[in-house]
């Protein structure tokens, strides 16, 4: 028997935790981190290539210079290297420091004799160059000063050498400068790519936003939304098949809804129908009895001790028709769960006691409970729980007719408390364990088969099962989860 | 950037003949440096190269400049003219060859198209602007101003007189026309280009004096100073040696010279 509810076609989300997904997952953040890599791609290598064109400019500018004056020096200090004019020499040295950059000029004659300097204590002196030979660019790592040299020639003749050197830090300045500028520029273009991009992955993006509320209002069962296709591109004909789609889910699940009310309706008929014929199947035997019973003691061919019997199975069968109603009306009139966070220890601790005292007179039976600490509380409704418990339990001593051991404990696993009953008992067929908890199924003479159909419906009430393990002739195991209380 | 200390400065100088202090060799600049230079070093070159020694050319900004550093002993050869020979006399040098063939005169220039013919007192207009290279250039300067002298001219009284530094720079000014009567000597007019030799005229000729010497240090060793004079001497029997002394204007080369006859001059 199943309880029929109205159904309404309800598509649960796969996983809950994952719907909302990061940003950095987000088809807008792919977009804009693609524009914005392609803009820093482009602008880096274009301002890679700027800086290096206006690099390899500036560097030739600067020796292009150089050369020119370290020419023009030589030029103008040949006479006066010729009659040794050092006033004139040292006139010319002082005029080309003038110029920018220049860090050092000299100028020696054809012996090395430094004639004219910008270091005064080498004057007069034959020392080495203060370059060992002309620079081109790139200069070695570390080298801000560019050399050149200059050999005054007369007749094919060397007649003296002018060595110049020009400092490269105002030209290193300007190129760090550029590079500033072109990095400024990447910059710029990453920020206006990303908001370029950002707003065109919003455009993009909006409607498949929009579809993507949709999808979780269908999760949640809400199947009237709709959403916008207001524009003509594939995401506005996505949004038309989505509306589409769930106009056709929504009838499917109208369609369901009926079909299963449809089916309910037929279940809860045949289940009436069964239950009509259990209750007279099961009236009808103590019915006949008694019928038998009252005719016998209606006559006078019985004896005394005869009708003691007579009235003995009288009294039995009344009494077992009165039983068969009690569990039929206390199965039909099973009322809503109203759970509440109770002391589950208590509760279990309080039956088993009850029921142990009641059936160990004569038997070896031992009882064991084992609350674990993080278990004895748990949320339930009390009086169906005691309910369930006591038929488990009653079942479990039922079944160990000489004795045995009936264990309860409970466990913490994560947000659930685990019951669990177990019995030395006959165990259970195999092949009836599958039915056990369907009503009117028992394998006990004298059982109406509505105890463990009555466990299973407040547990389901509850929002669990009943789990069973039996190996016959060893034991029974039955366990269910309720909800713990942090 | 600088280069390691035991880089040899001579890595940029041309072929060293040894490891010896060069020889000195002087020029009394009557001319242009860059010209001078171009007229002596390959003299310079054939001297080193039979003296094993490096022999380095040098002039000086002046006359005077010249003969301060003669006097300080800072040449160890010297070429300059007759009267300044004697005056380095007194500082130790000896002449070892002079020009030969050649008389040594100076000489006074004019432009040729010049209303100036011959030199009389009474036939030069006053103020006329005379120039010369140096007040100590012996030919140019002081033989000419000797010479007008005895022609009764007298040069400071009724001309301007004005110096230019070199004999190229008094021939330049009397071509510009910035003077109209330049003091010289024949050496450094032909050494002048051709269009302005055509362009300018001798109007007189001194008589002649002692050649232009080259002297030596007294303290050079005597074998160094006889291969000097021996270098100079035998320069015009070869090809290259003649094309030197093409190159230095005097194609008749060079004699040897008696040290003596250069005490007398400007006595």
């Amino acid at each position: 028997m199943s309880v029929s509810a109205p159904v309404r076609l309800s598509i649960a989300p796969a996983r809950a935790g994952k719907t909302s997904t990061g940003f950095t997952h987000t088809l807008r953040f792919r977009l804009m981190l693609s524009v914005a890599l392609v803009h820093v791609v482009l602008m880096g290598i274009f301002v890679a290539d700027a800086v290096r064109e206006q690099s390899d400019r500036i560097q030739a500018e600067l020796y292009s210079r150089g050369r020119s004056l370290v020419a023009l020096t030589a030029v103008a200090s040949t006479n006066a290297l010729l009659t040794e004019d050092l006033g004139a020499l040292a006139e010319i040295i002082q005029r080309v420091k003038n110029q920018p950059d220049v860090v050092y000029c000299e100028i020696t004659d054809s012996r090395g004799r430094i004639l004219g300097t910008t270091h005064p204590e080498r004057l007069g002196k034959s020392l080495p160059l203060l370059a060992a030979k002309p620079e081109q660019f790139p200069l070695a790592a570390g080298d801000h000063i560019l050399d050149l040299q200059e050999r005054i020639r007369i007749a094919g003749q060397t007649v003296g050498t002018v060595t110049l050197g020009l400092s490269t830090v105002r030209m290193d300045s300007a190129l760090a400068k550029t590079w500033r500028e072109g990095l400024f520029f990447i910059l710029a273009a990453l920020m206006v790519g990303s908001a370029a991009a950002w707003a065109l992955s919003l455009l993009t993006t909006r409607g498949l936003h929009n579809m993507m509320e949709a999808a979780r209002k269908i999760s949640r069962g809400d199947l009237d939304v709709q959403v916008p296709a207001n524009s003509r591109d594939e995401v506005g004909m996505l949004a038309i098949a989505f509306n589409n789609m769930v106009a056709s889910l929504k009838r499917a699940s109208e369609d369901a809804a009926q079909e299963h009310e449809r089916r309910t309706q037929a279940e809860r008929l045949a289940c009436v129908g069964e239950m009509s014929a259990t209750i007279a199947h099961e009236i009808r035997n103590p019915l006949s009895a008694i019928i038998n019973s009252v005719n016998l003691l209606g006559g006078d061919a019985l004896n005394r001790e005869d009708r003691i019997q007579v009235i003995s199975i009288l009294n039995n069968e009344s009494r077992r028709l009165n039983r068969i109603l009690g569990d039929f009306l206390e199965f039909a009139k099973i009322r809503e769960s109203e759970p509440i966070c109770a002391d589950l220890k208590e509760l279990i601790e309080e039956i088993a006691n009850m029921l142990y005292q009641d059936h160990r007179t004569g038997k070896r039976l031992s009882l064991t409970i084992n609350c674990a600490p993080d278990a004895q509380t748990a949320v339930f409704d009390r009086d169906q729980m005691r309910q369930v418990l006591w038929n488990l339990m009653l079942n479990a001593l039922q079944s160990m007719p000489e004795g045995g051991e009936l264990s309860v404990l409970t466990r913490r696993d994560g947000e659930k408390i685990m019951v669990s009953i177990a019995d030395t008992g006959c165990g259970i067929a195999p092949e009836f364990l599958e039915k056990v908890t369907k009503p009117f199924v028992t394998s006990r003479n004298g059982g109406t088969g509505l105890g463990l159909a009555i466990v299973q419906r407040i547990l389901v009430q509850h929002g669990t099962q009943l789990g069973i393990i039996s190996h016959p002739g060893v034991g029974t195991e039955v366990s269910f989860q309720l909800n713990g209380v942090n | 950037m600088l280069a390691g200390a035991a880089l040899p400065f001579s890595s940029v100088a041309h072929a060293q003949p040894s490891d010896l202090p060069p020889y000195r060799f002087g020029v009394l600049p009557l001319q242009s440096p860059n010209k001078l230079a171009s007229m002596f070093l390959p003299l310079a070159k054939v001297l080193e190269q039979r003296l094993h020694r490096p022999v380095q050319f040098v002039t000086a900004p002046s006359f005077s400049v010249f003969m301060q550093r003669v006097a300080q002993r800072e040449y160890d050869i010297v070429y300059l003219n007759p009267m300044l020979c004697a005056e380095a006399q007194k500082s130790g040098y000896h002449a070892v060859v002079k020009i030969a063939g050649e008389p040594f005169t100076g000489i006074l220039v004019v432009r040729r198209d010049s209303n100036i013919t011959e030199l009389a007192a009474h036939r030069l207009p006053p103020g006329l602007r005379l120039g010369f290279p140096d007040p100590g250039a012996f030919a140019a300067t002081v033989m000419t101003r000797r010479y007008l002298e005895t022609l009764g001219i007298p040069v400071d009284k009724d001309f301007k007189v004005k110096y230019f530094g070199s004999q190229d720079s008094v021939l330049m000014a009397l071509y510009s026309g910035l003077v109209d009567i330049a003091g010289t000597w024949k050496p450094s007019l032909r050494s002048m280009p051709k269009d302005v030799q055509q362009a300018l005229r001798i109007v007189a000729e001194t008589p002649p004096q002692p050649q232009m010497p080259i002297a030596v240090r007294g303290d050079m060793p005597a074998g160094d100073a006889k291969t000097v004079a021996e270098v100079l001497v035998d320069l015009i029997g070869t090809p290259d040696g003649r094309r030197i002394l093409r190159g230095m204007e005097l194609p008749q080369g060079f004699v040897l010279a008696d040290d003596s006859e250069y005490a007398k001059v400007g006595k």
